[in-house]
Parts: structure tokens; sequence; C-alpha cells
């Protein structure tokens, strides 16, 4: 019982820690977006002619700044696919051959795309799997919640941002490009629509405080 | 062949009909908007300011018919021709979201919103009441949608029409090619009647979302935070369809161009993250002090809303009406 309790624990601060390196990243992200926006308004204001002279080096800083913060993004959004359903040891070992699958898939094509392009796609399979056996109701897969289409609606929302990050790494100029977008909609939506309104929400615990 | 001359005088027609009707409604608007203003904050009781507000929502209700009947006028008059051929691109079907209408759906979803929100639905009323009769206000001032529709719209069709009346046939084909190519890839496409309104509809759920914090910051109340928490989990539905919907209109309609890091694009994904942010940190609610992290994100999300949504009008760009 003790031990479980721990084994609970653990896993909640497992899973608080990963949420909260997603929501600074997400920060950071953010910070960048509004220092970019803040930027471009500058520059539109004060250089003649920024769009065709200062733009496209904005652009290229945007990018690099950008691209880190994406892909730990991506690589967490990796750690946080498959803890449903590995130990977190055997999650360290799937998430660093998922890391060095896409590694090795960049330096072989030169191209930081084909790399992120495996890396998501080992994901969106990995998150595959977890959702159909989510709605299998096989046991041992760790959620949050204890409700099981909750679980589903959380796996669908995952593989939904993993789909759209697919479509804007490798599909740009491809004929699926519309269709696999339509796709990650649906599956955004429906996660979604069944993880936010599944499980009973959460209250904080305000009024204790506030009473005390 | 449709002379330039005849589409032009049923377009001014079809206009002076929309502002000679419309004038009578944007006055019951302003009346409904007072009304809902001066009950909220002066009499403070829950009937009459329901009753106000459903004045707000009914001649809102009937300025958005007055404008679909004025779309559809569009759609039937306003065809690209060529003028050498006589080759018909097609005529508008112009969103009912755009320009100077934009305010407008927002005050009108707000409104309704307002009207049926249930749950703290009498302490939520008068914020939301206000917030939507000063939108309305804000629409009928600045957005003038019976007034001065679609400015910039009507403004290059009428270009297009003076041009070829004027037997300027250069300029009016090079005007016909730029109408029917922002037809292809802009007024007809259908990520337009999806997109938009479906983040005008995720803005005004979050306009609650943060209502409800604000209430939460004050009374320190945990049903305060759950209401806000309803609302911004139904606004971030249509928040991230939307977007997701945006990012292959974006990819087709602006191939090769720079829109990825243009400011609208660039304050979204900052809105969209914040939101995602708050909706992770709530997860650890029952964390002791989490619900200050989680209120702090809630209304930074909605600054950051309101920010992305000035910055249309603020920052030159993709999505920019400067």
């Amino acid at each position: 019982m003790e031990r479980s309790a721990q084994s609970n624990g653990a896993r909640t601060s497992w899973d608080f820690a990963l949420i909260a390196i997603t929501v600074a990243l997400m920060g950071a992200l953010g910070v960048q977006s509004l220092v970019g926006t803040l930027y471009t308004w500058w520059a539109y204001a004060n250089v003649t002619g920024w769009e065709r002279s200062g733009q496209p080096q904005f652009i290229a800083t945007m990018n690099a700044v950008a691209a880190p913060l994406v892909v730990a993004l991506v690589v967490v959004m990796g750690l946080c696919v498959p803890k449903r359903l590995l130990s977190r040891r055997t999650l360290v070992v799937v998430s660093a051959g998922m890391v060095a699958a896409g590694g090795l898939a960049a330096l072989i094509a030169r191209s930081v795309t084909a790399g992120l392009t495996v890396y998501l796609c080992a994901a969106a399979a990995i998150q595959v799997v977890v959702v159909a056996l989510t709605l299998a109701g096989t046991a041992g897969l760790r959620y949050l919640s204890e409700n099981r289409i909750a679980k589903a609606g959380s796996g669908l929302l995952h593989l939904g941002f993993i789909v759209a990050a697919l479509v804007i790494v490798a599909l740009q100029r491809s004929a699926a490009m519309l269709p696999v977008s339509l796709l990650a909609a649906a599956l955004l939506t429906i996660g979604s629509g069944l993880a936010f309104y599944a499980r009973s929400s959460s209250r904080a615990a305000i009024d204790e405080e506030t009473a005390s | 062949m449709v002379a330039p001359h005849t589409i032009l005088d049923a377009l001014d027609a079809s206009t002076r009909t929309l502002a000679s009707l419309g004038s009578v409604i944007a006055a019951a608007i302003a009346v409904a908007a007072i009304a809902v203003v001066v009950t909220a904050l002066g009499v403070r009781r829950p009937r009459p300011l329901k009753m106000a507000i459903g004045a707000l929502v009914v001649s809102l209700a009937l300025g958005e018919v007055l404008l679909v009947w004025f779309h559809l006028r569009l759609w039937q008059l306003a065809e690209v021709i060529d003028p050498l051929t006589g080759a018909s691109a097609g005529t508008f079907a112009v969103p009912l979201w755009i320009e100077s209408e934009k305010l407008y759906v927002w005050a009108l979803i707000l409104a309704v919103i307002a009207l049926v929100a249930r749950r703290k639905g009498d302490e939520l009323r008068p914020l939301l009441g206000t917030a939507a009769a000063a939108l309305a206000i804000g629409a009928l001032v600045w957005g003038r949608p019976f007034a001065d529709p679609l400015p910039d719209f009507l403004g290059g069709y009428r270009a297009y029409l003076a041009a070829w009346t004027s037997g300027d046939t250069g300029m009016a084909m090079g005007l016909a090619q730029g109408l029917a190519a922002s037809r292809q890839y802009y007024y007809n496409t259908w990520y337009m009647w999806a997109h938009p309104p479906l983040l005008f509809l995720s803005y005004g759920a979050f306009v609650a979302s943060f209502f409800g914090s604000i209430l939460m910051l004050f009374h320190r109340r945990s049903s305060y935070e759950q209401v806000a928490y309803r609302w911004a989990r139904l606004g971030y539905l249509p928040l991230t369809l939307g977007m997701v919907v945006g990012i292959p209109w974006a990819i087709i309609a602006w191939q090769g161009e720079s829109w990825w890091w243009s400011g609208k694009v660039n304050m979204s994904i900052m809105m969209w993250l914040l939101y995602t942010a708050y909706l992770h940190a709530r997860l650890y609610l029952r964390r002791p002090g989490m619900w200050r992290v989680v209120a702090a994100l809630a209304v930074l999300s909605f600054v950051a809303l309101v920010l992305t949504y000035v910055t249309t009008y603020v920052i030159p760009g993709a999505h920019s009406v400067v």
C-alpha cells in the first residue's frame, strides 16, 4: 500500500515535471512571439522598406531562436506520449531511441526536417497504439484521469497535435497536406471534446485557503 | 455582356438600402446598449438587465439579417468579368465577418453568451452585458457596417468598375485579375467560412472565462474558478480547430510568402500557447497555491487575446487591415 502510494507520488511528480516543462517551453515561445510582434511593429514604423530589406533576416532569426524550443517541445511531447504505456526507465530508453533515430535521419538526409519527420512519425505510431489500447480498455495505461472516455480523448488530442506538427514539418508541399490537416483538426476537436467533457473538473483549494 | 454601370447602379441602390434600414437598426442597437449599461451599473437587478440584454441580442440579430441580405445582393451583383472577352470569373461570396463586420459579429456572439450564461449567470451578466454593449457601440462607431460597408472590398470592386466604364481596358484587366485572385484565395474559400467564425466564437467564450477569473480573484471562491474553466474549455475547442483549419489556408493562399512570423500569427500562437498552458496548469489545481498561477495564466491569456485582436489593426503584414 505504502509502496503504491509512493509510486503514485513519484508518477504524479514525473507527470507534473513534464507538464511544467511543457508550460515553460510554451511560455518561452510565447515570449518570443511577443518580442517578434513588438519588433515587427517597431520595424514597420521606423525602417523604410523593411519588408524587403529586413524581414528575411528577421524571419531567419526567429526561426533560429524558435528551432531549439520547438525541438524541445516535440521531444517533451514525445516523452508525454508513451509515458502512459511504459515505465519511466523504458520510457527514457524509448525516447532516447526516438531522438537517436531522428538525429540519424537528419544526418543521413542532411536535413532537420527529415529528422523531425522520423521523430514525429515514431511518436504518432506509439500514440496510435496508446489510443487503440485505451479504447480496448487495456489495464496499465497511466493517465491523470480514471475516466475511460477522457483517457481516449486525451490520447486523440495528443495524436492530433502530432499530426498537425507533421503537416507543418513535412507535408506543406504535399498533395496530402489538406486531408491530413483536416484529420488533425478532427482528432483535436474530438479529443478535446472527450477530454474536457468526460471528466469532472478539479476544484481549487481556494475555499480552504480563504477559510483558514 | 453586363455593362459595368448597370452593376454599379444596382450596387449603389443596395448600399443605400443598407444604410437607410441600417440607420434605424443602429439606433435600436445604441438604445439597447445604453439600457444594458444603465441596468448593469445603475439598477443592478437581474430581470431588467436580462431584458435589456435580450433587446440588444434582438437588435443585433436584426442587423445581422440585414447584412446577410446585403451579402446575398453582392453574391448576385458583384461579378468579375473580363472587359475584353466578357468571360466571367464568378461572383463574390463575401464572408460575414471581415472588415467592418468583425467587431459586430463579436458583439453579437458576446451578447448571446451574456443572455444564455446560466452558471453564476446573475454575477457574470452585468460584466458580460456591459462588454457586449461596449463592443456593439464600438462596432457602430468604428466598424460602421451599415453606413460604410466593406470599405476595402467595395473600394476595390468599384475601382475596377470605374476603370472598365472609363474605357481604360488595361487597368480594368489588371484590377479584374487581382479581384479574381482574391476571390479564389480569400473571399470564396471555405476556410473563410470556418476559420474566422470559430475564432470569434472562442473569443466570446474567453471573455466569459476572463470575467469568471476576475470574480474568482476578488471573491476567492472555487465556484467562480469552475465557471472560468468551463468557459475556457468551451473557447479552447473552436480556437484550436479554427487555428488548425487556418494552417492549410495559409499554406495554399500565401505559398512562398513569409506569413509564419507575421504579427497576427505571432500573437495568435502566443495566445493559444497561453491558453494551453492555463489548461495544463489547471490539471494540478489541487496543489496548494496553484490557483494563483492558474488565475494569473487566465488573465494573461485574455490580455494576449485582446492584443491579438488589436494587432490586426496596428501591425502590417498578413491578416492586416492597416
